[in-house]
């Protein structure tokens, strides 16, 4: 699977009750009340798939950031404190709702792969779900409107994940970033921009349909990662020594690595998908999955509960970084140099 | 997952909208950046933030401007003007009485408290949010429940976008055709009960 397109894509649908004041603005009962006729909702009829409702207050630090890495919670929700939240999840993670964070409802879709239409359709039919249980906060002039006025109109944020290792490496983000601010969209490291992970959204929702937000995202998108490819390309044939060296020794680090922090996880996989990308090594472990995919379950969180039993409370822990080596020294397993 | 968001842009930055770096120009760029894992966020003019970027071969260097500073720079939120009194005045002593939020509440937060507040601050909120030439208007997807009036307000909006489309384009004729679209949907509104 060739890296260099949208690894990821996301979506959030921001949406107010027009009966009640914003969250910050409303008192505890009334928030309380809102979280419970949601709820109820959620668990009525008529969806196609059935919602899980968390008890935030019940879950452990490690099963929220696991949330939260999975795209299933925002990390500002996350961090949020406040009365009357709540989040629920659909099916098995096609998308999820916030209850009462910045907004009285913020349905959110995450997935690997180039996915926003899919997403907007999915969240779209949900919010027609819930529309007509919830008399939403709409003005015809300002459309869905939101306690962050930049916000409001479609209320929709269109996220798309890139893999950008080489412009990263030749510092060709920064004026790529500065054009993107010019349109209206914001470029933004993920993971701190360990292995040239970004994120392009769009900054506000007024004056642009979904539709038009999505096909901006995705053209723009598409133009980035062609950027990226000849990049790859450029680098192979003007330093082909350094590109292979690079590569080399991020598999041979993930070969025989003891401990592993994630950004450095991240950085590991990203040159071991570059040179996969380029011929140069092939690596076996890597064929059944994205790079994007391998990386996502490298997360601290993910790795304590799906490889550690849940046991460790604190996500700074050794022992996490010394089972993600073993990880990857199962996954570059058979992997070298093509020559 | 999703990235962590850039620091929530309030509509009013009088304390960081001048470059940080020359010193003299409207910051209108904010500037992020990433060395090493440590990430620091820096607010310059467009001049100073290309410089930035020709100099940067770090491996991670990112840069996002919110609209509202970009709004900054067309002058569209006079912070700079000499003649905009420093006491309160007759503006900011708006208050919306659903929710309690004043003006000066929401110049500081950035945050409306209710669906009313847009009404209350409409004109501040479009001085600080509406684009150059277009008007604020909503051409996406509108809540299928909704009073016929808002549907009847959302096509008059649409056709009227439209409209000076058709106009621009020389198509006159079927400028006609929405124009007659539009007077009907108007006095269709009229005769709706408020």
């Amino acid at each position: 699977m060739n890296s260099a397109g949208l690894t990821a894509s996301g979506l959030g649908l921001t949406r107010n009750e027009s009966g009640r004041r914003f969250p910050h603005a409303e008192d505890v009962a009334a928030l309380e009340e809102l979280r419970a006729e949601v709820v109820e909702t959620l668990g009525g009829p008529g969806w196609d798939r059935e919602w899980h409702v968390y008890d935030l207050d019940a879950l452990a630090r490690v099963e929220i950031d696991r949330l939260v890495e999975r795209g299933l919670m925002t990390p500002v929700f996350a961090e949020r404190p406040g009365v009357g939240r709540g989040f629920a999840v659909y099916g098995e993670g096609e998308a999820s709702l916030e209850i009462n964070g910045a907004d009285h409802l913020r349905l959110l879709g995450f997935r690997g792969g180039s996915q926003l239409p899919a997403l907007w359709s999915l969240l779209s039919r949900l919010d027609d779900h819930l529309e007509a249980m919830f008399s939403y906060a709409f003005d015809p002039r300002w459309g869905y409107l939101s306690a962050r006025p930049r916000q409001a109109g479609s209320g929709m944020r269109a996220y798309a994940t890139l893999h950008l290792p080489a412009m990263a490496l030749t510092g060709r983000l920064a004026g790529t970033a500065l054009e993107l601010a010019g349109k209206g969209l914001a470029l933004v490291p993920l993971w701190t921009g360990a292995g040239g992970m970004v994120q392009v959204s769009n900054l506000g929702s007024q004056g642009k349909s979904e539709n038009e937000i999505i096909q901006q995202i995705s053209s723009i998108c598409h133009g980035i990662v062609e950027k990226e490819r000849s990049i790859r390309k450029m680098l192979l044939r003007e330093n082909p020594l350094q590109t292979r060296d690079q590569i080399g020794r991020a598999l041979g680090v993930g070969q025989h690595a003891w401990t592993v922090s994630f950004p450095e996880a991240v950085n590991l996989v990203s040159a071991v998908q570059v040179g996969v990308d380029l011929g140069l090594v092939e690596a076996p472990g890597m064929a059944a999955e994205s790079a994007f995919g391998l990386m996502s379950r490298l997360q601290p969180a993910h790795i304590v509960v799906d490889y550690m039993d849940g046991k460790i409370g604190c996500l700074q822990s050794p022992e996490i970084d010394e089972c993600r080596a073993q990880l990857l020294r199962g996954i570059f397993a058979g992997a070298g140099a093509l020559v | 997952m999703f990235a962590e968001e850039s620091p929530d842009w309030n509509l009013d930055l009088t304390g960081s909208a001048i470059c940080e770096m020359c010193g003299d120009e409207p910051a209108t760029v904010h500037l992020l950046r990433v060395v090493d894992g440590t990430v620091s966020h820096t607010h310059l003019c467009p001049g100073c933030a290309e410089s930035v970027a020709e100099e940067t071969d770090g491996l991670a260097l990112v840069l996002a401007v919110p609209s509202v500073l970009r709004d900054l720079s067309k002058g569209q939120v006079h912070l700079d003007d000499e003649t905009e009194p420093t006491a309160p005045s007759d503006q900011d002593a708006l208050f919306c009485a659903v929710c309690g939020t004043t003006l000066s509440d929401l110049k500081e937060s950035g945050l409306v408290g209710c669906a009313r507040c847009y009404q209350i601050f409409a004109e501040y909120l479009e001085s600080a949010l509406a684009g150059e030439s277009e008007p604020v208007e909503h051409p996406g997807k509108i809540p299928q429940r909704g009073p016929e009036t808002d549907n009847l307000r959302h096509e008059i909006m649409r056709l009227q976008r439209m409209l000076r489309e058709l106009v621009a384009c020389e198509r006159f004729e079927e400028a006609a055709g929405v124009r007659d679209r539009l007077t009907e949907l108007g006095e269709r509104l009229e005769e709706e009960p408020e």
